[in-house]
């Protein structure tokens, strides 16, 4: 469903993201996790179509995305780890706005809406305006308004900021749901435990190479680590570097 | 006075960074552009002050009445430069709840806040203000004495203006309702659009043109006259000017004295209120965002209007961008201004003393309605380089949306210059006719007009959106002022181009057309050829600056390393 031949962006002298290969099956959900200052975001900004990757693909559903980016972006839903929103439109209408670039008809719009707004306990703050919303609200609007047009894949940066507990909970439960559904969930995280309760399998990247990837098994038998949890695997892949 | 130069710190440190990576040519052309703006004051000035000493017996009053109306001036625009920028900075500032969380008193957070104010409003009125101050020294012959006058009356002058505008500020977050705030700026807007037109009204500088109809010298010198009342800070400042001038040395210090302890009185007045009330306003309007009006039924007529319409992905952001425009406050003043500045426009067209002159009426007519174009051209290139160029700046932070959604930057351009298109169109085929209509022109004038106005503006409101997608600035906090950034320079001098070569090449033909008609004559064949060749180019000009600015703004922002 996901994936990345080559996949290289340099900003200038600095490699960010270096010939990163990658493949993620339908229904998955991979963790991606690094250091601060890895190539993450950079990664993820390329996969959604935000930044222009200098070498290198992105196929998402079998479509290149710098060849057909408006047929990619379709099937993709992006959720930014920083929660920038049109701040004079009320939380309904920004939904609606989404739903028109996605072409969710009117009746599918209603239905989604509402459901959703209820789901991310929003429904109550529809018609304010955004720039009145908390930074929790936001990110619940925004993966709200992500999941408006039912995408084959997700692409998550940071999933937990500025979610409370109960928001933490209603996420992993509907990030399982949605993989049993077949949707593929490709997300960065620096919530270790979070990504050992969710994600089918793991990559490492560090200073911009994609150092390890495989199922958190694999994962300790390449750090050679027989007790101990991702957050010992981590440290000891990303050479002891402190996780932030 | 130690925490107030530490919270002073954090700016004081940005400046000099900044000027250690400001880039050379930016620096270079806005200096120039500065210093030409300078030199040019400074030569008006000096030339009418020389003109008025030409004039026996009346040189001085003339000297000092405009000495007196240039003070106005600048205490008007440093009061609402003053209001603006204590606005943003006591109450809207996105850095407030770091410093408001830190150990100081409120007192001393305001005075910090108020001297960035008072030194941010004032600089660019300090510095221009400067030639009008060196011009009368010069014409004068003033001595050493002059200059110390109006450094020491300078501070006081605009210490005063940012004192008053604070107070006002305060008083306006207190009384305003909660998350109101911003309403400020629509008030203010409104309030500098009214006394625009007023002031104009009330001048009528189309008799100034004329003395001879004012009954004697008397009644037009007290047309000039500008109030003086003794409890007026520039009254204070003229009359030490004034005493300077004249060498009366004691007379110039107690006016100096009395723009101190007015300035003295006003920060302490200003400190004690910003102690009771400063933090309560600041917390009402940190509650929630309001809207100015209930846009309920305006958000469904536009959601109904164009619901049928437009493909559903262009509606959602024509819808956006409609929605966004009307309910940022900050806009409202500006449209305000705009639609002052019109009436103000269309009025000095009805009341041209076109009679008065040596030229053939019917010839001067339609001069000036060809001039006209131009002029209503370059007004709407001045509106657009305050509403479209930053169009695509505005997205800010959000641009993420618009590049992770399955709509090509091509269409969104596009989306954005049909939105400020039509009425951008509408607005400048109003000025063009309404103005042809008080010039009374020929029909042929007429048509040639509105025809030209309309295959100018799409390359007008083009050049905007391509080039503020050629040089955008997301993460400004006030997007609308990028057209002061390099990009925007830009935009105006290619606009002004784009303008002088359309009125360039239809010149000829046009007063061959018009002359050929006064002379009831016929065009020749090689006039025709002219004729037609001219008006192809300029309407391939009008294509190209439609088609060149959009294409390389979509280049620039395909390359995506803006964000």
């Amino acid at each position: 469903m996901i994936e990345l031949r080559n996949l290289t962006k340099k900003f200038g002298e600095v490699i960010a993201v270096n010939r990163l290969n990658l493949s993620v099956s339908q229904g998955e959900i991979f963790g991606f996790i690094g250091p601060n200052g890895a190539g993450k975001t950079t990664t993820l900004r390329m996969m959604s179509g935000i930044l222009a990757p200098t070498e290198g693909s992105v196929r998402i559903d079998g479509i290149n995305v710098a060849k057909e980016p408006e047929a990619a972006k379709k099937r993709m839903g992006y959720i930014p780890d920083r929660p920038f929103l049109y701040e004079k439109l009320t939380g309904m209408e920004f939904l609606k706005f989404t739903a028109d670039l996605f072409e969710v008809g009117d009746g599918r719009f209603r239905e989604r809406s509402e459901s959703l707004l209820k789901q991310f306990s929003l429904y109550a703050w529809r018609d304010e305006l955004i720039e009145s919303y908390s930074h929790g609200m936001r990110q619940r609007l925004i993966i709200s308004s992500a999941l408006l047009h039912e995408p084959k894949v997700l692409v998550i940066d940071e999933p937990m900021v500025g979610l409370d507990p109960a928001g933490i909970r209603m996420i992993k439960n509907l990030f399982k749901d949605l993989s049993v559904r077949g949707t593929t969930l490709f997300m960065s995280t620096h919530t270790l435990s979070f990504a050992e309760d969710l994600c089918s399998r793991i990559g490492v990247i560090h200073k911009g190479r994609l150092i390890a990837t495989g199922t958190i098994e694999e994962l300790k038998q390449l750090a050679q680590v027989k007790e101990g949890d991702l957050e010992e695997v981590f440290l000891i892949l990303t050479e002891g570097e402190a996780v932030p | 006075m130690r925490e107030i130069l530490i919270l002073l710190r954090p700016r004081m440190l940005s400046i000099m960074n900044r000027s250690v990576s400001i880039r050379g040519v930016r620096f270079l052309i806005f200096g120039l552009l500065g210093l030409l703006f300078w030199g040019g004051i400074f030569f008006i000035f000096y030339r009418v002050l020389t003109y008025f000493q030409s004039i026996e017996g009346f040189g001085d009053i003339l000297a000092f009445k405009l000495l007196s109306m240039t003070l106005i001036t600048f205490f008007s625009l440093l009061i609402f430069s003053a209001i603006l920028t204590c606005l943003a900075k006591l109450y809207l500032a996105k850095d407030l709840p770091l410093v408001h969380a830190m150990p100081v008193s409120g007192k001393k957070l305001f005075l910090a806040r108020w001297l960035e104010a008072t030194f941010d409003s004032s600089w660019m009125v300090l510095i221009y203000s400067l030639p009008v101050f060196l011009s009368y020294a010069i014409v004068y012959q003033a001595g050493g004495f002059y200059y110390v006058v109006v450094v020491l009356n300078l501070v006081p002058f605009c210490l005063i203006a940012s004192s008053l505008s604070a107070i006002a500020v305060m008083v306006a977050a207190i009384l305003l309702p909660a998350g109101r705030i911003r309403t400020v700026f629509v008030f203010l807007g409104l309030f500098l659009a009214l006394l625009l037109v007023l002031s104009f009204r009330l001048i009528r500088p189309e008799k100034l043109v004329n003395p001879e109809s004012f009954a004697s010298v008397l009644i037009y010198l007290k047309n000039l006259e500008a109030p003086s009342s003794p409890l007026l800070p520039f009254t204070w400042f003229l009359d030490a000017l004034k005493a300077s001038l004249a060498s009366s040395w004691e007379e110039a210090i107690f006016h100096t004295v009395l723009s101190w302890s007015g300035a003295i009185t006003l920060i302490y007045l200003s400190t004690w209120v910003s102690g009771a009330i400063y933090f309560k306003g600041l917390s009402k309007s940190q509650t929630s965002a309001g809207k100015l009006l209930s846009l309920g039924l305006w958000s469904q007529w536009v959601e109904g209007y164009f619901s049928h319409r437009l493909t559903p992905p262009v509606r959602a952001f024509v819808e956006k961008e409609i929605k966004t425009f009307f309910r940022d406050q900050t806009q409202w003043s500006q449209i305000f201004l705009v639609l002052g500045l019109i009436v103000i426009y269309l009025f000095n067209f009805s009341v041209l003393p076109l009679e008065r002159s040596a030229m053939k009426l019917e010839y001067l007519q339609n001069l000036l309605s060809f001039l006209n174009m131009g002029l209503a051209a370059f007004v709407l290139s001045a509106v657009s380089a305050r509403f479209v160029f930053p169009a695509v700046s505005l997205e800010g932070k959000a641009f993420w949306i618009v590049l992770s959604s399955p709509l090509s930057i091509r269409t969104f351009l596009w989306i954005k210059f049909i939105i400020y298109f039509l009425p951008l169109l509408l607005l400048a085929e109003l000025l063009t006719i309404l103005t042809n209509l008080l010039l009374q022109v020929t029909p042929f004038m007429m048509v040639l007009s509105v025809l030209t106005v309309f295959f100018m503006v799409p390359g007008i409101v083009a050049m905007g959106i391509g080039l503020g997608a050629l040089y955008p600035d997301f993460n400004s906090e006030s997007p609308t002022q990028s057209v002061t950034s390099l990009g925007g320079l830009l935009y105006m001098t290619l606009c002004m181009g784009f303008i002088g070569a359309v009125i360039v090449i239809e010149a000829g033909p046009v007063y061959s057309i018009f002359m050929t008609g006064i002379r009831r004559g016929t065009l020749t064949g090689f006039q025709w050829a002219w004729i037609l060749s001219s008006f192809a180019i300029v309407l391939a000009l009008c294509i190209a600056a439609v088609l060149i600015p959009m294409r390389k703004g979509e280049e620039r922002l395909l390359k995506r390393e803006i964000i």
